[in-house]
């Protein structure tokens, strides 16, 4: 019987350098393109498809440049890490809280040049108001998602949610780590108290919800929907038009106080060396056709008010100045300046 | 004729050990239902068997691209961390170098520090270079962690090293270099390729340090998947994970089939 072992010591050697050699060569090499390389973070799934597949190369080919988009988190820490005169990304993709963030830290831009992109001049407001740094460039709405098939009424407030015979049934997020627990946190002071910042009756509206099932992705909160392991919970729109045609039975509710705006916000990082490429894709992703295509595969609110939307979409994403009009958005300032001491108490309320 | 009676210790002893192996197995069976549950979702009892998350995890580039780079990082950390490993090993017990004791509590210290501060600090590290994320790097981050298990399991073995073989060798003419390739090699050997075994599956399943590591389009198997997870949560990650498990199993078992494995159980 022959093995292995049987080989000559240099044999081996050879054979170990040899493979060494071979893994290191072959591993994919950093290509030092002669083209300017625009760096930017986006995100996984359809839209990662959707970009990678068509969205960035025709970028790439319109612009003469190479785009370096890591979809890999956590994209902040990324950007803290890196130095600032060189940061790792040109443009930062995040949702709205996370840019406020940024901006404490002097990682993303407190205000863009609007000069620099033309096509900000036909966005909806909300796209560019106070409550944004930089822009946003599709939305999201923050509601309930219910199943159809549990003989539940179609929700119509957020108060639905804390319906006792929903006890067990209703699911939410671990509100440090979600960005729409945080918001649905901030919602519930505004339905149950004086307003968004009453946070001694979100807390009590939080913890009324108890037994409440809870999850860190929006992505656990649409398969504990499909399975049926909640009857409802908070969701963004998009996480549940998604499924539309699969014959799925859950929909999505508008309550009548409103919707939460969960805004795609990009911006550009004051140290890139790349500065009028990072506007030109800022510009570019706010372009009609680029926004139709994403809004249509991801089921995103296009934030240019020039986008034509197929029927289906036309009919139930925020794309006129009334649907626009219910979007609220929360004021991430105000928030993540109490974000420890919120963490600490939610925490403690929502314990076992 | 005795007939033996009921063992409360025996008994005890095998439901002890049955619990421990459910305990260990459990979260793997589950993760094979939700591989052949034709739901996209995690439910109990199974509504059926099917293929369909395979076709997808083997028909999706993202995951193939990734596999076949988490398999080629980790042969050569493999390779590095054994050579490393090895000459550390031997240098801290014969090398008679000072403060020995503190030179290996370091060699051991990747494994102290949380993994995830490891790759933000090398991550700072490459940025600080301007060097991008190159493939090396995250070569380097892996065997960082990876060397300590073949420091460690060679230790072992140099610790029970008759010393008196090599001295036989040399008093028989035998030159250092032949000695060394010819006596001390394949007595070390056991110990280089377990502590080789663990730093591939170490590798192979990195998730902390590659998360800060990886280039865009050049992410490993484990940081796709998380990714995979926050957006498209199927059951294409379970059968990515159960096809991860065979992988390792297959490559333990190929070592066994080529360097008999058994041999070195004892350590």
């Amino acid at each position: 019987m022959t093995h292995f072992h049987h080989l000559t010591r240099r044999g081996a050697l050879k054979a170990g350098a040899g493979a060494t050699a071979a893994a290191i060569v072959g591993a994919p090499a950093i290509l030092h393109a002669q083209t300017a390389t625009l760096k930017i973070t986006t995100w996984g799934g359809k839209w990662g498809e959707v970009m990678k597949g068509e969205v960035l190369p025709a970028f790439e080919k319109e612009f003469k440049c190479t785009v370096s988009a890591d979809q890999a988190f956590p994209y902040v820490p990324k950007l803290q890490a890196s130095p600032k005169s060189n940061p790792v990304y040109d443009v930062l993709h995040t949702n709205s809280n996370e840019q406020w963030n940024c901006v404490e830290l002097g990682l993303v831009e407190a205000k863009l040049d609007h000069k620099k992109i033309p096509n900000i001049a036909d966005v909806y407001p909300y796209a560019i108001s106070d409550k944004i740094v930089g822009v946003s460039i599709f939305t999201s709405a923050i509601g309930l998602g219910y199943r159809t098939d549990k003989g539940l009424k179609k929700p119509t407030s957020w108060k639905d949610l804390a319906d006792p015979a929903l006890a067990g049934m209703r699911g939410g997020y671990i509100i440090p780590v979600n960005s729409l627990g945080q918001a649905h946190l901030m919602m519930l002071g505004k339905v149950y108290g004086k307003g968004f910042t009453d946070l001694d009756a979100a807390y009590k509206a939080l913890e009324a919800l108890k037994p409440i099932k809870l999850v860190d992705f929006t992505g656990q909160m649409e398969k504990m929907l499909l399975s049926g392991e909640v009857s409802m919970g908070v969701i963004h729109d998009s996480g549940i038009y998604r499924y539309d045609g699969q014959n799925q039975p859950i929909d999505f509710a508008i309550p009548s106080e409103g919707v939460l705006a969960l805004e795609q916000v990009l911006n550009v990082t004051p140290g890139s060396k790349v500065k009028e490429l990072a506007y030109a894709y800022i510009n570019y992703m706010l372009r009609p056709d680029v926004q139709k295509k994403l809004s249509e595969t991801v089921w995103y609110s296009p934030s240019n008010r020039k986008v034509n939307l197929d029927a289906k979409y036309d009919a139930r994403l925020f794309n006129t100045e009334a649907k626009v009009a219910q979007l609220i958005q929360p004021d991430w300032k105000w928030y993540n300046a109490r974000k420890e001491e919120i963490d600490l108490k939610v925490t403690r309320l929502l314990k076992g | 004729m005795s007939t033996r009676g009921f063992d409360a210790g025996r008994a005890a002893y095998y439901t002890l050990n049955g619990a421990i192996l459910v305990f260990l197995l459990a979260p793997i069976a589950i993760v094979a239902v939700f591989a052949v549950n034709p739901t996209p979702y995690i439910s109990f009892p199974p509504v059926g068997v099917t293929l369909r998350w395979f076709d997808k995890f083997f028909a999706t580039e993202d995951f193939m691209v990734s596999l076949w780079l988490s398999l080629r990082v980790a042969v050569v950390v493999l390779l590095l961390s054994m050579m490393i490993g090895g000459a550390c090993a031997l240098a801290l017990v014969r090398g008679r170098l000072p403060g020995a004791r503190i030179l290996t509590a370091f060699f051991m210290s990747p494994l102290m520090l949380p993994a995830i501060l490891t790759g933000l600090a090398l991550f700072q590290v490459f940025q600080l270079a301007e060097v991008g994320r190159p493939v090396w790097g995250l070569i380097v981050g892996h065997t960082l962690v990876a060397v300590p298990y073949v420091l460690r399991t060679t230790l072992a073995v140099l610790a029970n090293f008759d010393m008196r073989i090599e001295e036989a060798a040399a008093s028989l003419g035998a030159s250092q270099t032949r000695v060394f390739f010819e006596i001390t090699l394949p007595l070390i050997r056991p110990g280089i390729i377990a502590g080789g075994i663990f730093a591939f599956i170490v590798s192979f399943d990195q998730f902390p340090i590659s998360l800060f590591l990886v280039p865009p389009k050049g992410e490993t198997l484990p940081v796709v998947l998380f990714n995979y997870m926050k957006f498209d949560l199927d059951g294409a990650i379970a059968a990515a994970s159960m096809v991860s498990i065979l992988l390792a199993l297959s490559v333990v078992l190929l070592l066994e089939r080529v360097i008999g494995l058994k041999a070195y159980v004892k350590l």
